[in-house]
């Protein structure tokens, strides 16, 4: 197939669900018995979904695209990166040429003998490679991508909203994994969601004042119709090719949110939790409205693609061909309107020195969008919301934590990634690493078992985002998709728990795996995949061994190119320590639900392994979970190959901050060669067995007594169990403080404005009293009655007809028209003559 | 010449320029005459008059369109016909369309709601065409007399209307009131036109703008002995206004209003409310226009010819600023070189105090218009009441983008003319939105005999389409995305932030203020109609499939051209893109 063939297939694919949406919403509740149709329907939408989406890869993509070698599976071959340059049939001709901007290349700063602490490790690295002098990387041109519109909503002058697409090797790999996962879930969900289909149902959790539990109808086909939309909100995402249209859709996905989370209206912590997620989530747009006006203000495009016109040349460039320019060599410089714009926002710099509005500008811009993604992507400080939304039910936890919501903002992040300064990398670099560490570590004291999957996600989220701002573009997309796979998969796994013993709470459990087998293995193969499970240093592992250690290598890089500023190498450690917490609270999680005797023997003897159509996609998503680090043998198609090819503009060699000076982000292949790729792989993985190991222990084998190490860490216990006291610490500085303004505006309203109308309208009403007592009843109505006496009857009608209003009104044609003259003329001769 | 030539030229002109263009109107007159013949004659009155009204109409409509299609607006000169008594340009084309779609939809409504019975159908039929012609006049008037001619034209035959239903107090008070009301306003109307002729020597507007040229208001003003000739000339501008005034039921001339909406029937007030509010804007965009600017002056020749030896550079400078950028933000930035450019680029030529003096009546009368409907609507009652108010709001802001237009004519004509163009886009808009409130009026009228704001109570359940569509329109009526009516806000509001000035930054405060006390009243009737429990004494309410039909193809478009405005902006905006000739 022709790659004009993508953008019909992937809209096919995208505007799916909203079709079996549509109908579910109109017939959903009258298809089949209690609408048992409905899961059907939109199942088989996700599905074609999803099949429509991997024909579009393997069909129209993959044979117009050449894939590029392969760096970060090949974890053996550990050195031969030097080509790196041609390996894009896409990198400009002229690159080869040209040597690149210096500020754009730390080789080419060690070469010109700077005295930063940056340069050894890169100098290091690069003699390790035996061919130092000559190699630099060159940056990359803009990865192939189909850019159109669909539809152009309006336009208003320079504004032009359209519907449109941007479909690079990213797009189409994030709409093969979404799809798969969704479909996975839609299955799962039939059988969960199973309990709906009873008529009427009665929710447990749920107790009404007079005792007894709330019974209601069965909703099942409206859990499948939140799910459709949310599926094409998600995917209107993807496919979005500017950032308006990608707006709209994330707006449309924290709505499903809301939706799903809120699926149990009636229970308290449900719609609690609902508006939670919903009210943090617009805390975070809010950053992102305010990126977004930065760019289009200084930019005055949201587009992601050029538009072309018939003869190829480009019309209208996208933000990013404006950002990096190939006179520039792709590297991220302000353009002039943003220096204008930047300048008017932060002010002129001093004489002769350059202000750096533009870089100002473009640092806010970046924050700003960020400050979306760390709404939806759950990062810190905006984390609390994520591990609330698993109120929902457990199909939709598997799916926001997995594919869609929290993927959401890391592929947002990624896709605008061409605009981010590196000081902006550096805040998203920050704000991840803290993310994942504080809820690795809350992860360790939770008993719920969704809740301690809720924070590994969150933790997870952190990784990837870290990934991302220390320059690891392709390590933590890479770490989102199999990410992607096995958090689905784990969540999946708990509801097949729960589901069975009824209940979240991980000490009621214990030995299920004789109970629940596949349950148990499946669960334990997400385990093994979170945690990076490998052989070290060679290319063996589950899928997450090859993103988590690409992630650390990346780390390691880049505290070796920072080694001038030690703060930075905790954005080393964090990850580090984190991989171990990890690996124990996971192993802690499986060894407590699985493995030993059972606590609660009631529950035992009950639990029962779940029906096929929730366990087979257990099974398809354990598989993806080994396996989708693999690349497809005899071929070098892989995942990290396709990102590799949708690598963003310019993105390869790194960068250089400007506002921070000492700031490098180090380009993401020097990660790959041996002097980084083996201290840091085997730090992975003697962190990852040390947790394991740690968990063995404690759980496992019962050396220690969790209840003994708990009493002697009491305060750190309690600091943890209660989860930081993040809910705490909002509450005390955001809502109180709300409440408390509020109030005092309410009693303003009621006690002062209040008091002025009704003391206003007070003195109206007495003083409309004396005229109509005076006025009225004395002398107009005595004149009509004086009037009266000898027309009696003519009287009665005139006022019965309000003939005296009418003679109010005539009057006041002649006295509006006098009073107005009156005021103009007075003015026209007060300005005449003064 | 002799009279011979002159009767000849006059007929010429006639028949072969002015008729061909004055086609729609000829075609309901022609139905008027049809629909009062065939009442005479025992075989022709069995022809129901509806098929012959909705006929005429039709055909009146299809008349109206330009040949070429709509593009064709661009292109339309400037024309004057009847020996300049009517002015004919892509505006009037606009408007009659707009008045023909509407006599369209009126006289099915009225069929629909069974107003126009059998008995007394050629009557109704025949004032609302009769009423319809004379809004066209009012749109195309070019001289003082037609002007009073389509006013009156316009008014005579709403009188009736509005006590059109026999045998009802209320109703036969209300066009009482209406008469009596609409009588004084004319002969103080008539006063102002004579005044202003009197002064001036001629009715002819181009004529008269000339003669304001000549008339030097600036200079007599400053002499200060002679500024009584220019307060008498205010004078007759502004007895003028009150007629339009009392069209546009702008306050203080809005007392008949609502007690005629009150009495007459709710297809009678879609009526006035509509037709007869959009002819008296197209009126006042043709007074201020046609005194506040001589065809063919543009503002460069003005500053030429103002101040030919020191300010051509200047002047040539002003040519040379590129054409503002409209809808965004993005102004070239004024530097201290800059401003005196501007300086000269800003309002000049001696039609400017005039031109200011139209602004500024009209913008304060706008406002106070605006404020007043919006805050009067609070406590009513009746629904027919309450959309009166709204009706004087909504005129405030439609009057609003004409200020806007005139302010601009001095300075940049396109700027004008788009300004012109987003009164037009409301107006289209606002045909939409009340007369589709009115019809759901009178067909709840007809199911549950009331008009009753408190009675609307719980009308979701009783009838879901309706209260969606009521809904719908009230919510655009606010101004609240996505219905049209927040695109047609948002134009009116742009025209004014282009015409900018200390006048207009405080009419588009007051006109965003507005927008925000307006939504306490529209949307406690939506509270009412979608939240409240029906009152016990609740009737069921049943809309015939032709019912439901009208209301849903009233208010869908409320919806689409919220979501989609292109095609009609574009429209107003290529009718008024020759307006200065």
């Amino acid at each position: 197939m022709d790659s004009s063939w993508l953008p019909t297939l992937l809209a096919l694919a995208w505007l799916t669900p909203l079709a079996s949406f549509v109908f579910i919403l109109f017939f959903g509740k009258h298809a089949g018995p209690h609408g048992r149709f409905a899961g059907t329907v939109a199942t088989g939408a996700i599905v074609f979904s999803c099949v429509l989406s991997f024909v579009a890869m393997f069909g129209a993509w993959l044979p117009n695209n050449e894939l590029p070698e392969a760096h970060h599976g090949d974890h053996a071959a550990g050195g031969d990166h030097d080509e790196h340059a041609e390996d894009g049939e896409h990198a400009d001709e002229a690159d080869h040429e040209t040597f690149i901007r210096p500020a754009a290349s730390p080789f080419l700063l060690a070469s010109s003998g700077g005295d930063r602490g940056t340069i050894s490790l890169v100098a290091d690295t690069a003699e390790g490679e035996g061919d130092s002098a000559e190699h630099h990387i060159a940056p990359n041109g803009k990865p192939p991508a189909v850019y159109g519109v669909f539809y152009n909503l309006v336009t208003f002058g320079k504004l032009k909203l359209d519907i449109s697409y941007y479909i690079d090797a990213l797009t189409v790999t994030m709409f093969c994994v979404v799809t798969l996962i969704a479909s996975c879930v839609h299955f799962y969900a039939i059988g969960y969601m199973h309990d709906e289909l009873h008529e009427p149902y009665t929710d447990h959790e749920v107790t009404l004042t007079d005792g007894t539990h709330l019974v209601r109808k069965g909703r099942f086909y409206r859990f499948f119709q939140y799910l459709s939309l949310f599926c094409f909100s998600m995917l209107g995402i993807v496919i979005a090719g500017n950032l308006a249209m990608a707006f709209v859709f994330w707006e449309l996905v924290g709505i499903c949110s809301y939706f799903l989370i809120g699926f149990y209206i009636e229970r308290h912590s449900a719609s609690t939790a609902a508006n939670k997620a919903f009210i943090v989530n617009r805390v975070g747009d809010f950053g992102m409205l305010i990126g977004m006006m930065a760019l289009w203000s200084s930019l005055g495009t949201f587009a992601f693609g050029d538009t072309q016109n018939d003869q190829g040349e480009v019309t209208e460039p996208g933000m990013f061909s404006v950002l990096r320019t190939e006179e520039n060599h792709y590297a991220l410089a302000p353009t002039e309107s943003m220096e204008v714009e930047g300048a008017r926002v932060v002010g002129e710099g001093e004489e002769g020195e350059s202000s750096h509005a533009g870089q100002w500008l473009l640092l806010i811009a970046g924050v700003g969008v960020f400050c979306g993604c760390v709404g939806k992507s759950a990062q810190f400080p905006l984390h609390v919301w994520l591990p609330d939304a698993m109120e929902g039910p457990t199909p939709v936890s598997a799916l926001v934590h997995s594919a869609t919501m929290v993927a959401a903002g890391v592929y947002l992040t990624g896709r605008v990634y061409p605009i981010f300064t590196p000081e902006a990398l550096l805040v998203i670099a920050v704000i991840g690493c803290i993310t994942l560490f504080v809820a690795a570590t809350i992860a360790i004291t939770a008993l719920d078992i969704k809740r301690v999957l809720a924070y590994s996600t969150v933790s997870q989220l952190g990784y990837m985002m870290l990934a991302l701002g220390i320059g690891g573009w392709s390590a933590g997309i890479f770490h989102l998709i199999t990410h992607a796979c096995f958090k689905g998969l784990l969540f999946m796994c708990s509801g097949s728990v729960i589901h069975a013993v009824h209940t979240n709470d991980m000490s009621y459990m214990g030995g299920l795996r004789k109970k629940m087998p596949i349950t148990a293995y499946t669960m334990l193969v997400g385990c093994l995949a979170i945690i990076g499970a490998g052989i070290p240093t060679s290319m063996y592992g589950l899928s997450g061994y090859y993103s988590k250690d690409a992630i650390i290598e990346q780390a390691w890089s880049f505290a070796g190119a920072n080694r001038g500023n030690p703060l930075l190498s905790i954005l080393l450690i964090a990850p580090v320590i984190g991989a171990a917490i990890t690996a124990f609270y996971m192993f802690r999680l499986w060894y407590m639900t699985f493995a030993g005797e059972p606590r609660d023997h009631h529950r035992y003897d009950h639990a029962h392994e779940s029906p096929r159509v929730m366990t087979m996609p257990l099974v398809v998503l354990a598989v993806c979970a080994i396996a989708i680090g693999w690349s497809v043998p005899g071929t070098n198609l892989s995942i990290t190959s396709l990102l590799e090819q949708a690598q963003p503009v310019g993105t390869t060699p790194g960068a250089e901050g400007v506002l921070a000076e000492n700031l490098v982000v180090p380009a993401e292949q020097l990660s790959h060669v041996k002097a980084v790729k083996i201290p840091a792989g085997w730090a992975a993985f003697s962190a990852a067995a040390f947790g394991v190991l740690l968990a063995t222990i404690i759980y496992l084998w019962r050396m220690l007594n969790p209840a003994e190490i708990r009493d002697s860490f009491k305060p750190l216990y309690a600091f943890l169990w209660n989860k930081w006291y993040f809910d705490e610490l909002y509450d005390l500085i955001f809502v109180k403080p709300t409440h408390w303004i509020s109030g005092l505006i309410a009693k303003f309203d009621r006690g002062i404005i209040d008091g002025i109308i009704h003391g206003t309208a007070a003195t109206a009403k007495a003083a409309a009293s004396i005229v109509s007592n005076v006025g009225d009843r004395t002398l107009v109505d005595g004149t009509v009655n004086a009037f009266a006496n000898r027309t009696w009857d003519f009287g009665l009608m005139l006022r019965r007809l309000q003939t005296g209003s009418l003679r109010t009104y005539v009057l006041a044609i002649a006295m509006g028209t006098w009073i107005t003259y009156m005021l103009v003329s007075f003015i026209m001769v007060a300005r005449g003559t003064g | 010449m002799n009279l011979q030539t002159i009767v000849n030229s006059l007929i010429s002109d006639t028949v072969t320029t002015s008729l061909p263009l004055f086609k729609p109107e000829l075609v309901l007159c022609v139905t008027i005459v049809v629909l009062l013949v065939t009442r005479l004659f025992p075989g022709l009155n069995k022809i129901p008059p509806f098929a012959i009204a909705l006929l005429g109409g039709i055909v009146a409509l299809w008349a109206s369109l330009p040949a070429g299609g709509i593009a064709d607006w661009a292109k339309i000169e400037r024309q004057e016909l009847f020996t300049g008594m009517l002015t004919y340009d892509a505006v009037t084309a606009f408007i009659r369309v707009f008045l023909m779609a509407f006599a369209v939809l009126f006289i099915v409504l009225a069929r629909l709601t069974g107003l126009a019975d059998r008995e007394d159908g050629q009557d109704f039929y025949c004032l609302a065409f009769g009423s319809i012609i004379g809004m066209c006049i009012m749109a195309s008037a070019n001289h003082l007399l037609t002007l009073f001619l389509g006013v009156e034209m316009a008014s005579v035959p709403s009188y009736v209307l509005s006590g059109v239903v026999k045998g009802r107090r209320r109703s036969s008070e209300a066009a009482l009131k209406y008469a009596v009301y609409g009588a004084g306003t004319a002969g103080v109307m008539l006063y102002g036109v004579s005044l202003l002729a009197g002064i001036l020597g001629s009715a002819h507007l181009p004529t008269m703008a000339q003669q304001l040229v000549e008339f030097d208001i600036a200079g007599k003003l400053a002499e200060g002995d002679q500024y009584m000739q220019v307060l008498v000339l205010a004078l007759g501008g502004l007895m003028l206004g009150v007629g339009l005034a009392f069209k546009l039921s702008a306050v203080p001339f809005h007392f008949w209003c609502p007690d005629v909406f009150e009495g007459a029937s709710a297809e009678v007030d879609g009526f006035l409310s509509v037709a007869s509010k959009a002819a008296a804007l197209a009126l006042l965009v043709r007074v201020g226009i046609g005194f506040g600017h001589v065809p063919g002056e543009t503002p460069e020749s003005v500053a030429a010819a103002a101040r030919p030896t020191a300010t051509v550079q200047l002047a040539a400078a002003a040519a040379d600023v590129p054409p503002a950028v409209r809808l965004i933000a993005d102004e070239a930035p004024v530097t201290d070189g800059d401003a005196e450019t501007a300086d000269a680029a800003a309002d000049t030529g001696p039609l400017s105090p005039v031109r200011s003096f139209f602004v500024q009546v009209v913008g304060i009368v706008s406002v106070i218009t605006c404020t007043f409907g919006n805050l009067a609507a609070y406590g009513q009652k009746n629904i027919k009441r309450m959309l009166a108010y709204s009706t004087i709001a909504h005129a405030g802001y439609m009057m609003m983008p004409v200020a806007a237009a005139v302010a601009l004519v001095g300075r940049d004509q396109a700027a004008a003319g788009d300004a012109v163009s987003s009164m037009l886009l409301y107006a289209a808009f606002y045909l939409f939105m009340n007369l589709g409130a009115f019809a759901i009026i009178a067909f709840l009228r007809n199911s549950m005999q009331s008009e009753q704001i408190d009675d609307y109570a719980g009308l979701i359940g009783r009838s879901p389409l309706v209260a969606l569509c009521l809904t719908g329109i009230l919510v655009s009526l606010v101004g609240i995305p996505p219905m049209a009516g927040f695109i047609g806000k948002f134009r009116i509001f742009q025209s004014l932030v282009e015409a900018g000035g200390p006048l207009m930054m405080f009419m588009l405060v007051a006109a965003g203020l507005n927008t925000a006390i307006s939504l306490v009243y529209y949307l406690r009737v939506c509270k009412t109609v979608c939240i409240d429990s029906p009152p016990d004494t609740s009737r069921p309410v049943a809309l015939g499939f032709f019912a439901s039909a009208y209301v849903l193809a009233l208010s869908l478009p409320v919806l689409a051209f919220g979501i989609l405005p292109n095609s009609i902006a574009q429209w107003a905006q290529a009718a008024t893109a020759g307006l200065f000739g």
